[in-house]
């Protein structure tokens, strides 16, 4: 491997081939959250547009119902996912069982987040996407 | 492998208030929004959200607390987050005051504009 420059070099502990799962779990937990709310901003603004007037709102939603943005959607649903899987790991193991935070505890602890996030974002991404090019197709009404 | 768990005696402050309160909403959102994105973006899907759709929604008292239950403990959750990540990198107590300061007003700012539109919005859909 190269010798780590610039901000690895002043924080070795940051050189990704040397975090452990762990710190995967706790890195991907802090770019989602920060995402989330940066979304949350955006969400409250979009909304706020309905109480001002229904033409301001419809025409937002025209433009979020663009493959693109139906797109970002499917990426922050993953993010959401994730989210909430690994925070609630994070506040049973804190309230109910801190000796999970061994090292070795959250290697397999990490990877099942990963797993149910995958097994619910799959599916739900996959209808959106579908949806995304063929508004016909629904399984629900 | 076992590893012995030291059991400290945790001060009673701001900090660890809010530190409890992570978890307590961690575990409130888990429901509230996961319900949430599954209904909107799932399986109503944006390409049939409206105006109307929202004032249909708000025009039910069961929908309207359940998006001020969302609104209060999701917005105060990722601010608060978004403080936490701010706290870990600046280091110099009179910026934090200042940032501190700032997400607090943000924070009031968005909840007010949130919970206006929550109650407003159906009176000006049905006003068209």
């Amino acid at each position: 491997m190269d010798k780590p420059r610039g901000l690895f070099m002043r924080n070795p502990d940051l050189v990704p081939a040397y975090l452990r799962p762990g710190m995967w779990g706790w890195l991907l937990h802090r770019v989602t959250g920060l995402l989330i709310v940066f979304y949350l901003l955006l969400h409250i603004w979009v909304i706020g547009r309905a109480a001002v007037s229904p033409q301001a709102f419809d025409a937002i939603m025209v433009t979020l119902g663009t493959p693109f943005w139906r797109v970002m959607e499917v990426g922050l649903l993953a993010c959401v996912l994730y989210h909430g899987a690994n925070g609630i790991r994070i506040a049973i193991v804190d309230m109910f069982m801190p000796h999970q935070w061994a090292i070795s505890a959250q290697r397999n602890a990490v990877r099942w987040t990963i797993i149910i996030t995958l097994i619910l974002w799959v599916p739900a991404a996959l209808y959106m996407l579908i949806r995304t090019f063929n508004p016909a197709f629904n399984l629900f009404t | 492998m076992s590893t012995n768990v030291r059991r400290v005696k945790v001060p009673r402050n701001y900090e660890t208030i809010a530190w409890k309160w992570m978890r307590y909403s961690a575990i409130l959102l888990i429901p509230l929004v996961w319900i949430h994105v599954l209904l909107q973006d799932v399986i109503v899907g944006v390409h049939d959200i409206d105006a109307n759709y929202v004032a249909m929604r708000w025009a039910t008292r069961f929908w309207q607390v359940y998006d001020i239950l969302l609104l209060g403990f999701a917005f105060a959750h990722g601010v608060n987050g978004l403080r936490q990540v701010l706290r870990d990198y600046v280091h110099n107590p009179q910026v934090m005051r200042i940032i501190h300061v700032a997400l607090f007003v943000f924070w009031l700012a968005l909840t007010i504009i949130g919970a206006g539109a929550i109650i407003l919005a159906t009176q000006s859909v049905l006003a068209r």
